[in-house]
């Protein structure tokens, strides 16, 4: 039989009421649909990761933002190169244990295995730009408004043509 | 806010373990491999792809971080706000509402 995904299994007690009642929120509406252009094997594909990734070389995001308001969380995002490794990035998410990640980045943003799909001939080719930004916020605005509009912005310049969104 | 996604590859992971666990190289890329299948595959808006991968239960893992997050100490200390989390209206002067 084939197997249907318990979305709830790792959660109890109060996040896991929360989590389902949340789902049940928002009236249903249209779905936007843009079809695949061409087979994976010809896409530029790039990764896009909710567990707040940066290089130790840029801004680190602003953990503090979320402790002053629990409610919010700093709604920037980074750029990663197809290149990134382990060791040239932290990890900056409030609701994990970020250690898996500290050993290996692919664990939340495959990006090692998505070079290695490109090796493989599988995908067409790993994006230049991969990207992460905090991914727990009740008050999505200022996400949704601006740092979705200039991730979008970047992806299309660089001609990207399928997205995996990694979430944690 | 509602979100409809497009395309969802559903995988039974622990949260921070999306795509496998750390070094299993080999897991992490047939999830990536199966996500982007289905991606080719799904020609209806809001379809969720069940993902086929078991997750192990003998794999005793803490993953929790290391202090509550913000949110969960917070409420703790005003637990009537809990509704307001709940249908996430969160209160419009944020000055009032740190932990």
């Amino acid at each position: 039989m084939a197997k249907t995904v318990d979305s709830y299994r790792f959660l109890d007690g109060i996040p896991k009421l929360t989590m389902k009642h949340w789902a049940t929120l928002g009236a249903p509406r249209q779905i936007p649909w843009t079809p695949l252009a061409k087979p994976i094997s010809q896409c530029t594909v790039s990764v896009v990761s909710s567990a707040a990734v940066a290089l130790k070389t840029d801004r680190p995001f602003d953990q503090e933002i979320e402790r002053r308001d629990p409610w919010f969380s700093d709604p920037s995002f980074r750029v990663l190169p197809g290149k990134t490794a382990t060791d040239d990035a932290r990890i900056y998410h409030l609701h994990i244990n970020t250690s898996f990640a500290r050993q290996d980045l692919n664990c939340v943003m495959p990006v090692e295995r998505l070079s290695q799909l490109e090796a493989l001939g599988e995908i067409g080719r790993s994006a230049p730009s991969h990207y992460s930004y905090m991914g727990y916020t009740v008050r999505p605005e200022a996400l949704l408004r601006d740092t979705v509009a200039r991730i979008i912005g970047q992806l299309r310049q660089e001609q990207v043509d399928a997205v995996v969104l990694v979430p944690v | 806010m509602s979100v409809g996604v497009p395309r969802i590859a559903a995988i039974e992971h622990p949260f921070g373990l999306t795509l496998g666990l750390p070094g299993d190289a080999a897991r992490q890329l047939a999830v990536l491999r199966a996500a982007l299948r289905a991606l080719e595959e799904v020609s209806q808006p809001g379809t969720v792809v069940h993902l086929p991968f078991e997750w192990n239960p003998s794999e005793k893992l803490n993953i929790y971080p290391p202090e509550p997050p913000p949110i969960a100490r917070f409420l703790r200390r005003h637990p009537w706000y809990v509704p307001k989390f709940l249908s996430r209206t969160p209160p419009e002067v944020p000055e009032e509402t740190g932990p």
